[in-house]
């Protein structure tokens, strides 16, 4: 996201490039990627009554340019584009330009309230840390930060909309509409932003000058504005990431507050294949990510002014908030054990009998709308997210560990990826493939080997520039040698635990996309569908929804706690030798874990 | 200077700009030590690995024992490394830390094919042995040694490639003085016995004076008296 002239013509600048060609290309072939004939969507949306004959269906494919090839399909999307058609929506016949446009600026509303949400809460936790001078913001922001958008969303619409009656829930007619969806889109952003700033502050209020300021005299409050003005311009990058996590997260809120904005519209679209209004959402959420991200760039120059342009003031390294390991470890064993429970009960049998059961010892979570056993459908819902994020997990660290040899190719692509929320991933995916355990899979797979690549690339750059390394050479051995027995044994262990500790977060971006329907579906009991079947119900049988919802809260909290565990627990090693020997000039970085 | 072990004619080595290495020659005899002396940044540490081959010097010759280096391909070059070997400064650092004493000294052995199952170990317990290290040694890893052990424990793994020429790049520098003399004796003894030719890479006088037979100073790339 740094964008410097010298990193722009690098092989980084070259992937980026192909990379956001590749994706640009994937919004344009959707119609050519979609497996189902779009023709026949066509046709009943524009007729219900015409049979579907091979006439009608060849006419609407040749009047699509479906026959022309991908090609010529690409060429005429981009062309329209230039010249500002979106084209016309396949279900509704309207131009897709004005429902993108109207899309965009509620949901920009939203995300400026959201974003006037994230500020206040993060400057709360950021007070305390700057008044006291010490200690950091705790697990409370990381807890924040991790809980996903449409679990909070559920949660605040069921407590303030339905059970306390104080807001809406639904809609946009007016200011106090906006309030739940920019509470539940601000505080996971809020929690980030203040986590970060608040975990880097300490170790800053420790440095030389802040003693040296205070025996000149100058004001707490000034010493105060410095600090946060020295923290700031390291952490603008992550804000922009985060302003990114926004577009995605809004497609979650906009839903759970049918609220009419370009996440929604997007969403809606993908589901009645409605391919040319999707193009259009989508380009418009990810032109919305490219622009925050150039516009935290942008203040992370003018906030470090000429003199200071790349990598030119760096943080000391961060204290992280510690945990005692007894934390995550009693988390993992109330989530294993209640799975391990639902394992050994069956998720499918319907009990018309006992639909919407409160909690009793036959079913002690009560039952679901169609009187399917509560706890059974945790459980198994638990076996299949947790073994689809192990196997994403494995994936993206084999992705880490190839591309940890190619750092220049791999931050271009790591770009890109970064700046696609898993959501709007999901959806293009769900578009092209349908929607599916296997695509939402594979959209979470696409977007999560970032972090463990740049883990792994900074663990090669430092074994290869050990001493040992140059001595292995020298005594003869072959590159293969050298790779097998030294280089990829020193990086798969740290980068495999990396991955372990990503697991939680994999997992609830995999909920994520199943409670927006573009992951498993119905009846197969995954744990963000779970709550999205059961929040129609929730006056009658909260504890249905409440099951997953807590579920869900205990992951996220897992992978809050055994990640600051163990960072807290790891010593830091130092391999940097002293300076002027035969090519031992290790390389430390900051080796980026965490959700 | 037929009975050169090493000769090094006109070495250039360049970092982009930079020019690291300017037009430096000298030889050494087997048997010999050469130190190369100068303040740090003139050059020493690249001549050094320009002579290993571990970085191709831009221009010039390097001879040893006859054969001409730079102008050979990789795999041409590779059966010909283990009879020079590299001794680092940094005895922590020349040691991977995830390998057994015992695995580092016998992996110049099972590199070159030269590993069997019977004799290997009693091998890799004889060259302990010669460094000064009492072979039970071999079963700790690099930090439960202290940096002499180390030291020692790399010299032993230099060994074990039969080497002729040792490239000594400040081998004791980062030791305690106490240390430092233990270390040098062995050098010198190893030199007795097995006639090793040694490129011994110092900035502290005393030591170079004591231990070297012949002294080339470097200044800036260049050589400026030897």
């Amino acid at each position: 996201m740094k964008a410097t002239v010298r990193k722009l013509v690098g092989p980084a600048g070259l992937t980026r490039f192909v990379c956001l060609v590749a994706v640009l290309a994937t919004v344009g072939l959707l119609p050519w990627l979609s497996h189902r004939d779009p023709a026949l969507t066509v046709l009943r949306a524009r007729s219900a009554e015409q049979e579907a004959t091979d006439e009608a269906l060849s006419a609407i494919r040749e009047d699509l340019g479906l026959h022309d090839g991908p090609l010529s399909l690409l060429g005429g999307w981009a062309a329209d584009l230039l010249r500002g058609d979106f084209g016309t929506s396949w279900v509704s016949g309207y131009d897709v330009l004005p429902s993108v446009l109207a899309g965009l600026q509620v949901s920009l509303g939203l995300m400026g309230a959201a974003l006037g949400v994230a500020v206040v809460l993060a400057a709360a936790l950021v007070a305390p840390v700057l008044v006291r001078g010490r200690g950091s913001a705790g697990a409370f922001a990381a807890m924040l930060a991790a809980v996903p958008e449409f679990l909070l969303a559920t949660v605040a619409l069921l407590v303030c909309g339905v059970w306390l009656g104080w807001l809406p829930t639904a809609g946009w007619a007016g200011p106090e509409y906006l309030v739940l969806p920019a509470i539940a889109l601000g505080v996971p952003a809020g929690g980030l932003l203040g986590r970060l700033v608040a975990d880097a502050l300490p170790a800053v209020l420790d440095e030389r000058w802040v003693e040296l300021w205070r025996g000149a005299g100058v004001s707490r409050a000034r010493i105060a504005g410095a600090a946060l003005r020295r923290v700031l311009p390291p952490l603008v990058p992550q804000f922009g990431m985060a302003a990114v996590g926004l577009t995605g997260g809004a497609v979650a809120v906009e839903m759970v507050f049918a609220v009419p904005g370009i996440g929604r519209t997007a969403l809606g679209a993908a589901k009645s294949q409605d391919l040319p209004l999707l193009q259009g959402s989508v380009l418009a959420l990810l032109l919305l990510g490219l622009v925050a991200g150039a516009l935290a760039a942008l203040t992370r120059r003018r906030l470090l002014g000429p003199a200071l342009r790349d990598a030119g003031l760096t943080l000391p390294p961060a204290r992280p908030v510690r945990t005692h390991p007894a934390i995550p470890l009693t988390l993992f064993t109330v989530l294993a054990v209640t799975i391990g429970w639902g394992l050994l009960r069956d998720p499918y049998t319907l009990n018309t009998a006992a639909r919407l059961a409160a909690p009793s010892w036959a079913h002690p979570l009560g039952t679901d709308a169609l009187g399917r056993d509560v706890l059974a459908r945790l459980g198994h819902g638990a076996a299949s997210t947790v073994g689809t994020a192990a196997a994403i997990c494995a994936l993206s660290l084999l992705v880490a560990l190839a591309l940890g040899f190619l750092p220049g190719i791999a931050a271009g692509a790591a770009d890109i990826a970064n700046a696609l929320p898993p959501v709007i991933v999901g959806i293009l995916v769900a578009a092209a493939a349908g929607p599916g355990t296997g695509g939402a899979a594979l959209a979470v797979a696409l977007i999560s080997w970032p972090a463990l690549s740049a883990h792994a690339a900074a663990l090669v750059q430092e074994v290869r520039a050990s001493a040992f390394l140059t001595a292995q050479r020298a005594m003869g051995a072959t590159p293969w040698w050298i790779l097998t027995r030294h280089v990829l044994p020193s990086v798969a262990a740290p980068v495999a635990r990396h991955a372990l500790l990503r697991l939680p977060g994999i997992a609830l971006a995999l909920a994520s996309l199943g409670f927006l329907g573009l992951g498993a579906q119905p009846p197969a009991p995954e744990w963000g569908l779970l709550l999205d079947e059961s929040r129609a119900y929730v006056e009658r049988a909260p504890w249905a929804a409440l099951a997953p919802a807590v579920a869900l809260a205990l992951l996220a909290g897992l992978a809050v706690s055994g990640a600051a565990a163990v960072q807290g627990r790891r010593p830091r090693r130092t391999t940097a030798g002293p300076r002027g020997t035969l090519g031992a000039r290790a390389v430390r970085k900051e080796t980026p874990v965490g959700a | 200077m037929s009975d050169a072990l090493l000769e090094v004619r006109d070495l250039v080595v360049r970092y982009g700009e930079v020019t690291a290495v300017d037009r430096v020659s000298f030889s050494l005899a087997a048997g010999e030590t050469l130190a190369l002396d100068g303040p740090s940044g003139c050059g020493k540490s690249s001549t050094a690995l320009a002579v290993l081959q571990l970085r191709r010097p831009s221009s010039g010759e390097v001879v040893f024992e006859g054969r001409e280096l730079t102008a050979l391909p990789e795999r041409e070059l590779r059966p010909l490394r283990p009879r020079m070997q590299p001794v680092f400064q940094d005895p922590y650092g020349s040691l991977s830390p995830r390998h057994r004493i015992r695995d580092a000294v016998a992996e110049p052995l099972k590199v070159q094919g030269r590993w069997s199952s019977t004799e290997g170990p009693a091998r890799v317990a004889e060259l302990l042995d010669r460094v000064g290290l009492d072979p039970s040694y071999g079963d700790r890893h690099p930090h439960e040694l202290s940096g002499g052990q180390c030291q020692r424990a790399g010299i032993a793994r230099a060994l074990a490639s039969e080497p002729r020429l040792l490239v000594l790049d400040e081998p004791v520098s980062s030791l305690d003085p106490s240390v430092r003399a233990g270390v040098l004796n062995l050098l010198a003894d190893l030199q007795d016995d097995l006639g090793l030719g040694y490129l011994f890479i110092c900035h502290d006088r005393a030591v170079v004076r004591h231990f070297a037979d012949r002294v080339v100073e470097m200044r800036d790339g260049r050589v400026i008296s030897g």
